[in-house]
């Protein structure tokens, strides 16, 4: 009894920590450029596959280490371009919020259903990162879920050093506060929006590597990714990262605990019903500013 | 657009629709089609009437499709309600439930209320699959069989009379289209674009927020509800396969087609999408690819949809003062 809710604890932990990775990037994005990405979960489903591809098919040498070097500066440039040639464009209508909403609905379609298209409806399934379990007295750990753990740290501590210490950081900062004062001092702002939209990408690709070793490659799973993301971030404040970081942990914790005990069936339903109660006492989110 | 080319612009497209079925009543194929391009139509109208018009980003409209739908099926199923009152009574329901939706997005700013209609629209699926969707008598995952077919007066109305239904879809459209057109003509449409214009200045002119947001979700989803009602008595089956994503993108090209706020632009939009749907049907998966693809270059190239581009080769009589003041905020 003890034993299963320790395990039942560490799945929320490990979920909740790839979450925050995915939400915090949503996060930055909506605070930053205002746009509404509902694209987000089909990046995810993209790195699952971008991995298996170098893993099973390809097979190249050096595993995860090739991966992740070639992951982030591939994801970066989809990214990047993808805001520019796609989003940048409609900042000139007054109504661009709602069509780029509906943009990167198209463009969710598009990519789920190219990813069908491409590799087949079938779930991929990926190599564990490392093989092998650690036994902490009664406790036994996968390694692989201890490595996901450090890892999805890892990459939200190295988000926190990225945009609290170098100049980037500083504009992406400065552009959120205030697009048209930081247009002022002579920051870049369009390259900033591709920049920081780029950079969300990187965090959900990476999240979508780590997960899908646990959960398979499923080129049906972006949505479900998307809304998860989107609701984590509404439940801790849009636009409010410490709030998307606590928010992740918080569902990521809920989830584990009615998939135990209600069944799986009932999780989207949980998460809903948490985010609506809410949103009608806070409706800026949990540590969001008003 | 002044209520004069509206109407006009209904008339003539609904028109064609109508006579259409005196030449293709043979084919059971473009009677369905026909018969879809009138549903779809009207569920795509309350669609732009609340986010083009009310400029609420509500992306609940399958959902309250998918309810209706299964409300009138649950009720001529189980209860042995007879349909035609059941689709009214399933209409009730989803204004109903649409105003529980609308009252936690009166608080809440644009981008929350879509991704609260949207999850709502995601949860609804388990629901309907679970226990507890089962209690109610959805059918779980196999859905609901044999849904009777619409009698009135002894006429039967179902897939297997075509023209018969696509007559009764018909009269059904154009009440609905009158009752959207005089709303986005009456006061109740010009507080719509108040309120979506500035919500501040609109409330200190005495428009309230509260009773015209929560009047167009009740409207739209009542609609929505009934034609969701239509169309189940009109295919006789019924599972959660409505929900998929699918359904919900082509249902956001007729607008995106259309031109969003732009009524009656959305009704030539279902036009279209629908046919072309039906068109790139062999094409099997390609047919999605080309459908989403499709959404990112119109929302690029032509902002304002079909309607846009006919502005653009018609000045005279679209160019307005009226038009530039609905065009420009």
């Amino acid at each position: 009894m003890f034993l299963e809710i320790i395990d039942v604890i560490i799945s929320g932990l490990l979920n909740g920590s790839v979450y925050a990775l995915m939400a915090i990037g949503l996060a930055l994005v909506y605070g930053v450029t205002k746009a509404f990405n509902f694209a987000y979960g089909s990046f995810y489903t993209m790195g699952g596959y971008f991995a298996w591809v170098f893993l099973v098919p390809l097979n190249l040498p050096g595993g995860y280490y090739t991966v992740f070097l070639t992951a982030i500066p591939f994801l970066f440039v989809v990214g990047f371009f993808l805001e520019k040639f796609l989003v940048a464009p409609l900042r000139k209508r007054s109504d661009w919020q709602m069509k780029a909403m509906m943009l990167t609905l198209g463009l969710a379609l598009f990519l789920d259903i190219g990813y069908i298209a491409v590799f087949g409806p079938r779930l991929k399934s990926l190599p564990d990162i490392v093989e092998g379990t650690l036994a902490l007295g009664p406790l036994v750990f996968m390694k692989q879920d201890v490595v996901i753990f450090i890892l999805s740290i890892t990459g939200l501590l190295c988000f926190a050093w990225l945009l609290n210490n170098t100049r980037v950081g500083m504009a992406v900062q400065a552009v959120a506060q205030n697009p048209t004062g930081a247009q002022i001092v002579g920051i870049p702002k369009e390259r900033v929006f591709a920049a920081t939209f780029a950079i969300s990408t990187i965090m959900v690709g990476i999240g979508g590597i780590l997960l899908s070793q646990k959960n398979f490659v499923n080129p049906q799973a972006s949505t479900g990714i998307m809304i998860k993301a989107w609701v984590i971030t509404a439940f801790g404040g849009m636009g409010s990262i410490r709030g998307s970081l606590y928010a992740a942990l918080i569902i990521g914790m809920l989830e584990a605990f009615v998939g135990y005990y209600l069944g799986m069936i009932h999780i989207d339903i949980a998460v809903l019903t948490l985010l609506l109660i809410t949103l009608a006492f806070r409706p800026q989110g949990l540590m969001g500013r008003e | 657009m002044k209520a004069k080319s509206m109407i006009k612009i209904l008339a003539v497209t609904y028109g064609l629709i109508g006579i259409l079925p005196i030449f293709v009543s043979d084919s059971s194929i473009m009677m369905r089609i026909l018969t879809m391009i009138l549903i779809w139509s009207v569920v795509a109208s309350c669609w732009d009437l609340i986010m083009g018009y009310a400029g609420i980003f509500s992306f609940g409209q399958v959902a309250f499709y998918v309810i209706g739908a299964y409300s009138s099926a649950i009720l001529s199923v189980s209860l042995n309600v007879p349909p035609i009152l059941a689709i009214f009574m399933a209409g009730t329901i989803t204004a109903m439930i649409g105003v529980l939706i609308g009252l936690p997005c009166l608080k809440l700013a644009g981008p929350y209320i879509a991704l609260v209609t949207f999850a709502f629209q995601l949860a609804l699926e388990p629901f309907l699959k679970g226990p507890l969707g089962k209690a109610i008598g959805s059918g779980g995952s196999r859905g609901i069989i044999s849904v009777p077919p619409i009698e009135i007066f002894g006429m039967s109305f179902s897939s297997s009379e075509l023209v018969q239904f696509f007559y009764l879809a018909f009269v059904m459209t154009l009440i609905c289209s009158a009752v959207i057109v005089v709303i986005l003509k009456s006061h109740w449409g010009t507080a719509f674009l108040a309120l979506k214009d500035s919500e501040d200045f609109a409330a200190s002119l005495g428009v309230s927020a509260f009773k015209y947001k929560l009047l167009v979700f009740g409207i739209t989803s009542f609609i929505t509800g009934l034609f969701g009602g239509l169309y189940v008595h009109y295919v006789g089956i019924l599972s959660t396969r409505m929900l998929s994503m699918e359904v919900f993108t082509v249902l956001l090209i007729m607008i995106v087609v259309g031109g969003i706020g732009q009524y009656p632009g959305v009704v030539l939009g279902a036009v279209i999408t629908v046919t072309a749907n039906e068109l790139l049907r062999p094409m099997g998966i390609y047919r999605l690819l080309i459908m989403g693809g499709m959404v990112v270059l119109i929302v690029l190239l032509l902002p304002d949809g079909v309607t846009g581009l006919i502005r653009k080769f018609s000045f005279s009589r679209w160019t307005n003062k009226e038009n530039r003041s609905i065009e420009t905020h």
